[in-house]
């Protein structure tokens, strides 16, 4: 990376760092709430107007030049204080992958920020926990001219309820593998449900979405979804890591603060030698956790050899460790850990609901070593 | 060839007593002989109504009653502790003696599994009314018990639901509060001062379960706060005195339809009647230290409140693996069943494993219990049986005439604190520790498991497992953290084989 990236990154990252700090730590409770409150509109305002939707487009549509590294800095600051605003970047973002990846005539094309004016207009919903190579898609294209038209149940579309289009996978009857259509959510044949209540990232809310001949566009050639799939889902496995890494950092942070100020037995719990341990166990986490984001984020964008190799051992790893380190964190604070007053709770189930990115994480191991002994063609 | 047969009963003795211990490894094996036979019918019984009372009431209405937690985050669950109260829950577990159902208590634990593996929140809205209960019983005082268990009691008949909560964690003591060697350097702040007819007390207390619902509150204070170990005064505080209130319902991650309450004492009088337990007046008829004194009345309520923790954790164990399990038959993965999965088989099986593994653990310490802690004197075959057959008007008279006089309770308190060996409650203490370890820690295990297990599905509300883990998490703190519980285990099973060993002293002077 030159000097003026170097520079860009730490400016970007310092960017990030302090809009979580104004924009998402004081009201984290409450836009937790929702769908029980009101959906936090502006601050996804603000983050559209300062570019974090555009960050992995190509630099002529105001992007950072396809690399992965920025996407992740950004993911990694916003997860440390409130990782919901980085479901809804990582959501948008690998719809955008799928839009680059899936090439065709239109697809990256699509991509493009312009002549998008609002935050509703440029997100981009899609199925972000879900590989449709390992679990049917529930939708099916049938051809009508130039276009499509798509019927069936798509559910948990992340993003559905708000954004003005979605980026899904379709399986058209009689022929193998699957597609990536592009829909607009505003078609008389699509009905979402409301927000469906889940684990954790609430503010990053999903749908169950039924579409009934709802026309869509290709993106790239039919049948090959999966390849798409396999490329933008192997690089967002490294935003996915430095999502887990944010987390995790925010997480030991708040946990040595609190043993620092309460105290139990006449002394601050920090000098507990059990919480000391759990303390030691979060700051190898976190720093392992951070180097193994950092060094896949370095073999997507260097364009190393075995580059999806280190983004999904990076990930299967840092969220593994992120569920674990959460769970401690918790812990140390006891039962106020345990409240909605401190942050902890909601990392503990940040955590645990983005290791379903992308797909069952036992599946992302038997993929992992599926390549390995396989070979690449092995995987769904 | 030496012959076993041969070892002389002395050598035996010696062999045994060699750690580890015989008697701390085998609490089941040697209770067998001497439960009676009743108990594995009562807990067939048992374990029947739980699973009706899943079918007809918690698992139809589990996700209701978290949205509505959601929606209205100060709602109480009265519908439903109306309808436990109906079917008389709060009762069951209460001797006949003083009116209650006289199920045995080691089968609260099996109901507890059951009703936790459709809903924690829901099992703990009748467990932890037992917790009150079991605190009102370690403080022997027989003439409250046979008051207050007929409250309960009557509350049934009249549809008034009488539950009884514990309230000992205060704003600046959570882990001091459960361990005497704690609580002197802690900041304890619930001061009952001595006046004339009662006490006056004053100070707050937090997180409490079912604090709003609850008609009777055990609440521990200390007449003393800079010895407050030797000072407990455990005193039944009733909804409504004068000075006493209800702070806040607090926002959990879990367990939501069960309120943790903030109970606030200002000048409140407590009538020397509603005294359980005066640490002091106990020590002038025992031949124990007030600190002894302490922590006996600690460990009775722990080493049952600590199992029936671990059967909270046995129960979501398996109500995790119930839903992995329905997930794995319904759902197909890279195009065939996950059923047929060999990595989804060994996941289940472990599972499994951790949830009979639990079990095993809480069943353990309620043996140790039946065999040296409170369920003792109840599983004593004579009076086990008597309690069975006798008519109930007869009990009631025998217990009006009997329990009125404070010879009874001093009786009960020479019997169960000063002929109760260290060795025998250390056994009953390291044992509700263990299972509190294992089940807490395998429930949120499991969890997580069902979680990868079932990917995007899991993290939906309407498939009931997210619930399961939000729930599970709060196992490892409750009942003292999981790090008291392991070194409240060193102390009592394993500090004693290197006798220069020192437990809660490391890092004091850092």
């Amino acid at each position: 990376m030159n000097v003026t990236k170097q520079e860009d990154l730490a400016l970007l990252a310092e960017t990030a760092q302090s809009f979580a700090a104004r924009e998402l730590a004081s009201g984290r409770e409450v836009n937790d709430r929702y769908p029980f409150g009101p959906f936090w509109s502006g601050v996804l305002d603000k983050a559209f107007e300062v570019g974090f939707l555009h960050i992995l487009l190509p630099e002529e549509w105001g992007g950072m030049g396809r690399e992965v590294t920025p996407l992740a800095a950004v993911l990694r600051a916003v997860s440390e204080v409130d990782a919901s605003l980085a479901g809804v970047l990582f959501t948008h973002a690998l719809a955008q992958e799928i839009l680059l990846a899936a090439g065709g005539p239109a697809g990256p094309q699509h991509a493009s920020p312009d002549g998008l004016h609002t935050v509703r207009e440029a997100l981009l919903a899609c199925p972000a926990f879900l590989n449709p190579g390992e679990t049917e898609p529930g939708l099916e294209a049938a051809r009508r001219g130039e276009k499509h038209l798509l019927s069936g149940k798509m559910d948990y579309l992340v993003l559905g309820g708000v954004a003005a289009r979605a980026v899904v996978p379709a399986r058209t009857p009689g022929r193998p593998g699957y597609s990536f259509f592009l829909a607009d959510l505003a078609s008389a044949g699509v009905a979402v449900s409301d927000p469906v209540l889940s684990l954790g990232l609430h503010a990053c809310p999903a749908v169950d979405a039924r579409f009934e001949r709802v026309p869509a566009e290709l993106l790239g050639t039919e049948g090959e979804g999966h390849a798409a799939f396999r490329d933008a889902a192997d690089r967002m496995l490294a935003a996915a890591a430095s999502m887990a890494a944010g987390i995790l950092q925010g997480s030991f942070r708040e946990a040595l603060a609190y043993a620092r100020q309460r105290s139990q037995g006449g002394r601050q719990i920090v000098h507990w030698p059990e919480v000391r341990m759990m303390l030691a166990d979060m700051a190898v986490e976190a720093r392992v956790a951070e180097m193994c984001a950092g060094e896949a984020c370095r073999a997507v964008d260097s364009g190393l050899a075995d580059w999806r190799l280190s983004c999904r051992a990076a990930a299967i790893h840092s969220l593994e460790l992120a569920v674990k380190a959460t769970t401690d964190g918790v812990q140390v604070l006891g039962g106020v850990g345990y409240m909605k007053d401190f942050g902890q709770e909601k990392r503990f189930r940040d955590a645990q609901h983005i290791q379903a990115l992308l797909g069952l994480a036992p599946m992302k191991k038997m993929d992992l070593i599926a390549s390995l002994v396989e070979g690449p063609e092995a995987l769904p | 060839m030496h012959d076993a047969r041969k070892a002389s009963r002395q050598e035996i003795d010696r062999l045994l007593a060699r750690e580890p211990v015989f008697e701390d490894l085998t609490c089941g094996l040697r209770a067998v002989s001497r439960l009676p036979a009743g108990l594995v019918d009562e807990t067939r019984q048992v374990v029947a109504l739980a699973r009706k009372f899943n079918d007809e009431v918690v698992r139809p209405r589990v996700l209701a009653m978290e949205r509505t937690s959601f929606e209205e985050p100060d709602a109480l669950p009265w519908e439903f502790v109306r309808e436990a109260n109906a079917r008389g829950f709060y009762s069951l577990w209460l001797p006949r003696i003083f009116g209650g159902k006289g199920y045995a208590m080691p089968t609260l634990s099996d109901f507890l599994e059951e009703i936790s593996s459709s809903c924690l929140a829901m099992a703990n809205l009748i467990g932890v009314h037992y917790l009150g209960v079991g605190t009102l019983c370690a403080t022997w005082n027989l003439r409250l018990m046979n008051e207050i268990f007929r409250h309960v009691v009557a509350g049934e008949t009249s549809g008034e639901p009488c539950l009884v909560s514990l309230a000992v964690t205060e704003p600046g003591a959570g882990t001091d509060v459960e361990e005497v060697e704690l609580i002197d350097r802690g900041q304890v702040t619930c001061l009952a001062r001595k006046v004339p007819g009662g006490w006056v007390v004053n100070g707050s207390k937090v997180f409490i379960s079912n604090g709003h619902l609850s008609t009777w509150h055990m609440v521990i204070a200390y007449a003393d706060l800079k010895h407050p170990s030797e000072s407990v005064v455990v005193l039944a505080v009733k909804t409504g005195s004068p000075g006493f209130s209800f702070g806040r319902h607090e926002n959990k991650m879990g367990q939501r339809a069960c309120p943790a309450s903030e109970l606030v004492f200002e000048d409140c009088f407590v009538p020397d009647d509603c005294v359980c337990l005066d640490l002091e007046q106990v020590s002038r008829h025992s031949s124990h230290t007030r600190k002894k004194l302490a922590m006996q009345v600690i460990d009775y309520v722990v080493s049952t409140s600590r199992a029936g923790v671990c059967a909270f954790g046995a129960g979501v164990a398996r109500g995790a693996f119930e839903e992995a399990l329905r997930f794995a038959a319904e759902t197909e993965v890279a195009g065939r069943p996950l059923i047929h999965h060999e990595w989804a088989q060994g996941r289940l099986a472990d599972m499994y494993k951790n949830a009979a593994l639990s079990r095993l653990a809480f069943a353990e310490t309620n043996h140790a219990n039946a065999l040296h802690g409170m369920f003792r004197p109840l599983l004593w075959k004579p009076f086990y049986y008597l309690m069975k057959v006798a008519p109930a008007p007869v009990l009631d008279a025998w217990a009006r005439r009997v329990f009125s006089s404070e010879g009874a309770t001093r009786l009960a308190r020479t019997l169960f604190y000063d002929r109760q060996q260290e060795a025998e409650y250390h056994r009953t203490s390291g044992w509700a520790s263990l299972a509190k370890c294992v089940g807490s820690d395998l429930g949120v295990q499991n969890c997580r498991l069902a979680m990868e297990f079932m990917g995007m599905a899991g993290l939906r509300h309407d498939h009931r497992m997210e619930k399961h883990l939000r729930d599970a998490k709060l196992l490892q703190i409750y009942e003292g953290t999981n790090q008291l519980n392991r070194l409240n285990l060193f102390k009592c099973l394993i500090a004693r084989r290197v006798p220069h060993a020192v437990v809660f002293e490391d890092g004091r002077t850092p």
